[in-house]
Order: C-alpha cells, then sequence, then structure tokens
C-alpha cells in the first residue's frame, strides 16, 4: 500500500456523541485528543490509517489533506 | 521527596471509585481523580449488572441507582429463534419481587451508580476532585508525579502508586509505555437509545446474528418507569455501515419492528467496549490498571461493570495490605496485583476471549451465528458451565 498522505480531521460536532470510540482505536503514541474527547482536529495525523473516522458509530468524521505547508512558524527569510 | 498522598485514583468509574474505596479502608491518603463534571455523563453504558457482582463486592443496593430489576435473558437467533431463562419461573422460591425474593441483576442508571460509588469512597475517607483530568505521569526517586488540571489550576501531586482507572480512552497506561493498544477487530462500536413505547419485562434480551449486528450483539433491556433500551454494537472490519445504520435496519426490518413501531427515542448514548483479551502487563513502575483501562470486560458479553468492580476490590486490598508493609513500589512488587487478578478473574477472561475468538474465525456465517447462538444461550443458561464474570 502506498504511504498515506497526512490529513487534518473535521467533527461534525452535532453528530458527535461523545463515545470516545475514536480514541480508544487511534495507535499515535502520543495522545492526539481535542478538548471534545475526540481524535485531534487542530493538528494533521501523519499516519492516516483512518480507523478513526471507520469505527464512529455516527460517521461524524471527515478529513481533508493536511495542508502542505510546515505547521512551526518560520519567521519570512529577507 | 514526600508524597502527597499514598495513592492517586485516576478515573471514576466503578473500577476506580471501588479501588479507592477498598485502599482507604487500611487508612491510606487516597486522592480519587476524575475530569468530568458529572460521573457517568455522557452515559457511555447500558447498565445491567447482575446482583452477585454488586454484593461479592460490597456494593450496598440501593434504590438511588436502580432503574429496573432483571429476572432472567432471552437470548436470539438472528431469525428470531429464541431461548428464555427466566429465574421467576425456574426458582420461584428464591426469584421475583414478592415480599422475600430477590431480582437476579438491576439495569442502573450510570450517572447514579458512579455518584453512588464515588460518594461511598469519601466516606471512606478518600479524598475526591471532581474537573481534574490527568495529563502525565513521570517518575522521580521512586514516587509517581502526575500533572493534573483541576478547573483551570495546574497540580502536581506526588504519590506512592497510581491507579489507571480512565476507561476505555485510557493514556495513562501509554504513559508508562505499556503496550495498550486495542485492535480494529476487537472494538465494538455501539449506539444505544433510551426509547418509550417499547414493552420489556424484566430480562434481558441478546440478539445474535451477522445480519443485524456484525461482530458483536444487539440488545433490549428494561431501563425503569416504562422506558427500554435498544441498542448494538458492530466490529466495523465486518460491515461497510456505521452502528447508526444497523440500529436503524434493526428497529425497521427485524422480527422485532412491531414491537418497535411506536417507539419515541428519549436519550441517544454510544461507547465502545473491547472485545479483546486483557492486557498482558497490568501494571509498570508505581503503576497498576484496573477495568476497561486494563480492558478487563467480558469479551463474550461485553459487560464490564462486573469485571471492573472486581477488579477495583482486588486492587484496592492489595495496595492496603502492600503499601502498609512496604515501600517498594516497583513494577516487580506491583506485579503482584496481577497475580492476583488473574486467579480471581484473569484466567476466565482468557478462556472467554479463546472461545469468542474461534467463534470470529469462523467464515461461514450461518455456521458463526449459529456458534455465537449456542455460547451466548449456554454463557447465560441456569447450567451454565461458565462461571458468571
Ligand atoms: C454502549 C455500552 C454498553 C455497555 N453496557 C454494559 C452493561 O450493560 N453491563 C456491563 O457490565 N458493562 C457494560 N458496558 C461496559 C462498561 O460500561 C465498562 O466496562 C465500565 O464502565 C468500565 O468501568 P471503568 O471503571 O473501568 O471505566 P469507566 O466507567 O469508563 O470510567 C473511567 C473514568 O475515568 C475518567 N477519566 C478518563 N480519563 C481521565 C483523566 N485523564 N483524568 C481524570 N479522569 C479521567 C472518565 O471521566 C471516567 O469517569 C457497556 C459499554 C458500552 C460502551
Ligand atoms: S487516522 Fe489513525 S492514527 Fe490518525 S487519528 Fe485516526 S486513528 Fe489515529
Ligand atoms: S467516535 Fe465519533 S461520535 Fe464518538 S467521540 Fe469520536 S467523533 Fe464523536
Amino acid at each position: 500500500m502506498a504511504k498515506s498522505e497526512p490529513v487534518l480531521f473535521s467533527i461534525s460536532w452535532n453528530a458527535c456523541i461523545q463515545c470516545g470510540v475514536c480514541v480508544a482505536i487511534c495507535p499515535q503514541e502520543k495522545s492526539f485528543i481535542s478538548h471534545f474527547d475526540t481524535i485531534a482536529v487542530d493538528r494533521p495525523c501523519e499516519i492516516a490509517c483512518m480507523i478513526c473516522e471507520n469505527i464512529c458509530p455516527v460517521s461524524a468524521i471527515d478529513h481533508s489533506p493536511a495542508p502542505a505547508f510546515n505547521y512551526t512558524f518560520k519567521p519570512e527569510q529577507t | 521527596m514526600k508524597a502527597d498522598y499514598d495513592v492517586v485514583v485516576v478515573g471514576s468509574g466503578p473500577g476506580g471509585a471501588t479501588t479507592a474505596k477498598f485502599a482507604s479502608e487500611a487508612g491510606l491518603r487516597v486522592l480519587l481523580l476524575d475530569k468530568r463534571q458529572e460521573l457517568g455523563a455522557p452515559v457511555q453504558c447500558s447498565g445491567a449488572v447482575s446482583r452477585h457482582a454488586l454484593l461479592e463486592n460490597e456494593v450496598l443496593i440501593s434504590d438511588e441507582f436502580i432503574q429496573e430489576a432483571i429476572y432472567g435473558f432471552s437470548i436470539y437467533h438472528s431469525s428470531g429463534e429464541n431461548i428464555q431463562t427466566d429465574y421467576r419461573l425456574l426458582k420461584p422460591e428464591e426469584y421475583g419481587n414478592a415480599e422475600g425474593r430477590v431480582p437476579l441483576g438491576y439495569v442502573v442508571d450510570r450517572r447514579r451508580f458512579d455518584r453512588y460509588l464515588m460518594t461511598q469512597a469519601e466516606r471512606h475517607g478518600v479524598e475526591v476532585l471532581l474537573k481534574a483530568e490527568a495529563l502525565d505521569m513521570q517518575i522521580e526517586s521512586g514516587l509517581a508525579i502526575l500533572k493534573v488540571r483541576h478547573f483551570n489550576e495546574e497540580l502536581n501531586i506526588r504519590c506512592s502508586v497510581v491507579v489507571a482507572a480512565d476507561g476505555l480512552q485510557s493514556q495513562v497506561g501509554k504513559w508508562a509505555g505499556l503496550q495498550t493498544h486495542i485492535k480494529f477487530t476487537e472494538l465494538a462500536s455501539c449506539l444505544q437509545f433510551v426509547t418509550d413505547g417499547v414493552e420489556a419485562d424484566g430480562l434481558l434480551e441478546i440478539i445474535t446474528g451477522h445480519k443485524w449486528a456484525p461482530g458483536g450483539y444487539a440488545w433490549v433491556f428494561p431501563k425503569g418507569h416504562g422506558y427500554t433500551e435498544i441498542g448494538l454494537g458492530v466490529i466495523c472490519s465486518m460491515t461497510p455501515h456505521n452502528a447508526q445504520q444497523h440500529l436503524d435496519q434493526f428497529l425497521k426490518n427485524s422480527f422485532m419492528k412491531e414491537r418497535f413501531k411506536n417507539a419515541k427515542i428519549l436519550e441517544v448514548q454510544g461507547g465502545g467496549v473491547p472485545l479483546s483479551h486483557p492486557l498482558r502487563t497490568q501494571y509498570a513502575n508505581n503503576l497498576i490498571l484496573v477495568g476497561d483501562a486494563a480492558r478487563q470486560v467480558n469479551p463474550i458479553t461485553g459487560g464490564g461493570i462486573h469485571t471492573a468492580l472486581t477488579a477495583g476490590r482486588i486492587a484496592g486490598k492489595f495496595l492496603a495490605q502492600h503499601l502498609q508493609n512496604s515501600s517498594d513500589f516497583s513494577a516487580q512488587s506491583m506485579s503482584q496485583y496481577q497475580d492476583l487478578w488473574m486467579a480471581v478473574n484473569g484466567k476466565k477472561m482468557w478462556e472467554l476471549y479463546e472461545i469468542k475468538s474461534s467463534i470470529f474465525r469462523m467464515d461461514n456465517i450461518e455456521e458463526r451465528d449459529q456458534a455465537l447462538y449456542k455460547t451466548m444461550s449456554e454463557y447465560f443458561s441456569p447450567n451454565s458451565p461458565f462461571k458468571k464474570i
């Protein structure tokens, strides 16, 4: 299988029933959690195995390709 | 460096509150933390628990948390064929609602049940903090340092032993480097509705069959006040549909659809049930794991209240005894908890896991359905070869 591209998740907060299943299945070693006990939505996932999206009982998780820029802030070079 | 507490328990579910209560009985200084503002909410559980489980673990039975008394089971094959075991008929001198008779079990309200267990711990001298989320754990000079956010305040709490009772999404074990990951093929994705307008009569009804709940089962439990809980859990590697679509299908098209036709939804709840084996290692330096955090769930029934209560009792008593006599909190000394737990519950859970795995290894759906129906019926039969956990 080709290496997955990083993805950025978004949650439909209205659909989410706060069941915690996405967090429970996520294999990331470091906690990858939002403030509402879902998988994180503020940073890209490099692993992109997509099982969190797959297991959600109400399909509240969606994703888009992570923007290609580097997330760490770099001052503009002169 | 001096410890602030002997034991800090992370998570006040059935496992954590029970551990804290038993640990404090010997006079240990125990702190119990939970990140929630109201325990048990949002509800992620159907709340079925046997009377035996409560008595065995010294939980006094109280109206405060009981929603409905349970007297038996009805197990269904996907076709609708079913086997009913009603203890009101089998042993009328023992079970029933008349004077001097008792129920077999209960459906509890987890919001009230968890609060009740926490209250019991507090009355035994446990300190409790709600809105207190554990964020990280380090070991320094032989003590555990737990970083906690309590409302807006950051605390660093030093203790001899941390008990990770932080449930299915457990992070504490991860911090200590334990292998806690659950396989995608072993985590049931669950959804349930509390409904009005659906009849139920004192029985836990379990509906097996790939057609309704691939990899898991559906349930209909009486929920008190004439309400009924209808839900299911599925293994997502076995279906292209989510739990919600399966539940919709079950309500509208199953052999029970006539019974469900006036169902009005009162509450929507979900959660995950690990149908895996318990963790192979449930301890580390200054740490033990209890309940869902250690994947101590019955892999056939998905029940985890009884197992969490029992593990909590074992862990609490172990800590009470160990910490009074020793200042060794190394992984090796903590491993004694797992040995005790293995002897009481662990071996049985591994056996059940092997049975469950052999069923779900079958490729032929009809054979698998038949095997699950047979195992589930046997599990709940009065002559069950399984000792219930
Ligand atoms: C849909 C569904 C139905 C179920 N039905 C049944 C049933 O009918 N009968 C049965 O026996 N079992 C059932 N179960 C399983 C049962 O709910 C669990 O096994 C049981 O709750 C496990 O108890 P616990 O104490 O280990 O963890 P939990 O009850 O999950 O408690 C963990 C606690 O830890 C807290 N916590 C987590 N992280 C932190 C942190 N970092 N800091 C502070 N606090 C934290 C949480 O807020 C929570 O209060 C069901 C599960 C699901 C999903
Ligand atoms: S894609 Fe995989 S690794 Fe990434 S957040 Fe989801 S479950 Fe975790
Ligand atoms: S699995 Fe879905 S419903 Fe459950 S917490 Fe995650 S996003 Fe919400």
